[in-house]
């Protein structure tokens, strides 16, 4: 029986995982011989061993390893002193340190400015929106004003005096007028 | 299992018991402690950041980036584990290493802005007088090096992540965020490459 290609690759795998756990825990018990699988392809497991022999552990310098161990203490320090220091107050989270570092990095998040460009984009939204609503509020507050119609006697008068005087008639006898 | 997949296996579900839980809740009551983990898992995340970037200095400035990205983030991680899941494996490791590969994924891309040379030597195993073991070993880690730079992206990592930091497939499940079935296959694939390479190699 043949299976599907899709299946066939899905039992290699499976195969392949196997044998690696195999060689991996060989490894672990400082086995000298690798594992052997003749169900799995002769160049797979030599890839295999010659990948576990090459990609060993690499530790870093000593010097390093204990120069970020104190930097390390330091930011712990400053985060044990800030609760004491404010404990009584909330936190606003802010820029930094509102995102998950262990979340999928987005299209923007290219450096440390990216990162940054996360939080602040709500900020962003929410100013526009405001502006937009008060945009909105101002056109409807003209709209209402010039639909008030004629408005109080002294408003009246003063408008006819200005109009008065545009067409060159006596303003006090206009305003007179108007405010009988 | 430490990793319980949903119905279609699609999006892994963490759950196991930690190995480092007990470390893990006191740093979390005291940032001072984090000096553990951080002792814990240095080597591992500073030979993936090696292996992805092929050069020291970038290695630590990423595995710099990675501790300190994960000391002020530890009071939001959260462990969701069951004991029933068995030990051995690490929800911390796997969340550690997601922060690695965002970190690298960083690097590498502003490192295609600005080229490096490759990298140098990656073995300390050998003994250091024994400088024909060293060299050769240098030349055998520089050839795999090579040959697993030239895998792409999550082939590449599901790979360093297998060989060099041996965690299990639903470790690396959990890191890359797909299903085991799915890493089960990019390793075979990317092991299928190396093969492929090996064997041109011996026929020039």
């Amino acid at each position: 029986m043949t299976l599907p290609i899709g299946d066939r690759l899905e039992a290699e795998a499976l195969l392949t995982d196997h044998y690696l756990d195999a060689l991996l825990a060989a490894n672990d018990r400082h086995a000298q011989d690798a594992p052997s699988d003749p169900r799995l392809d002769a160049d797979l497991r030599r890839a295999a061993a010659w990948l576990r022999s090459s990609l060993t552990r690499v530790h870093p310098s000593f010097r390093f390893e204990e120069r970020l161990a104190a930097r390390l203490a330091e930011v712990a320090a400053g985060l044990r002193l800030a609760p004491a220091a404010g404990g009584e107050g909330g936190s606003v989270p802010f820029r930094g340190l509102a995102f998950d570092p262990a979340q999928e990095p987005g299209p923007g998040f290219e450096d440390e400015k990216g990162r940054d460009a996360g939080p602040s984009r709500e900020l962003l939204i929410g100013g526009a929106l405001t502006s937009a609503a008060l945009s909105i509020a101002g056109a409807a507050f003209v709209a209402w004003r010039r639909s008030r119609g004629q408005g109080s006697p002294m408003a009246r008068a003063v408008r006819a005096a200005r109009e008065s005087r545009a067409l060159g008639r006596l303003p006090e006898v206009d305003a007179r007028r108007a405010l009988d | 299992m430490f990793w319980k997949a949903g119905a279609q296996e699609e999006s892994p579900r963490l759950a196991h018991f930690d190995r480092d839980r007990l470390l893990v809740q006191r740093a979390q009551r005291d940032p001072a402690a984090f000096d553990a983990l951080y002792r814990r898992y240095l080597a591992q995340v500073y030979s993936y950041a090696y292996y992805e970037l092929g050069d020291h200095h970038e290695a630590e400035d990423a595995t710099e980036r990675t501790f300190l990205l994960a000391l002020s983030g530890l009071p939001r991680f959260e462990e969701r584990a069951t004991p029933e899941d068995g030990e051995g494996a690490s929800t911390f490791r796997v969340w550690l290493f997601r922060i690695a590969r965002n970190v690298v994924a960083n690097q590498r891309r502003a490192r295609r802005r600005h080229p490096t040379a490759p990298l140098e030597a990656a073995s300390n195993t050998a003994d250091p007088l024994d400088l024909e073991a060293r060299t050769t070993e240098r030349a055998a880690a520089a050839d795999a090096w090579a040959a697993v730079d030239r895998l792409p992206g999550d082939r590449r990592r599901a790979l360093l992540f297998r060989f060099v930091d041996e965690m299990s497939t639903a470790e690396i499940a959990g890191v890359l965020g797909r299903s085991e079935g799915a890493v089960r296959v990019l390793i075979h694939r990317a092991l299928r490459s190396v093969a492929r390479d090996l064997r041109s190699a011996d026929e020039r």
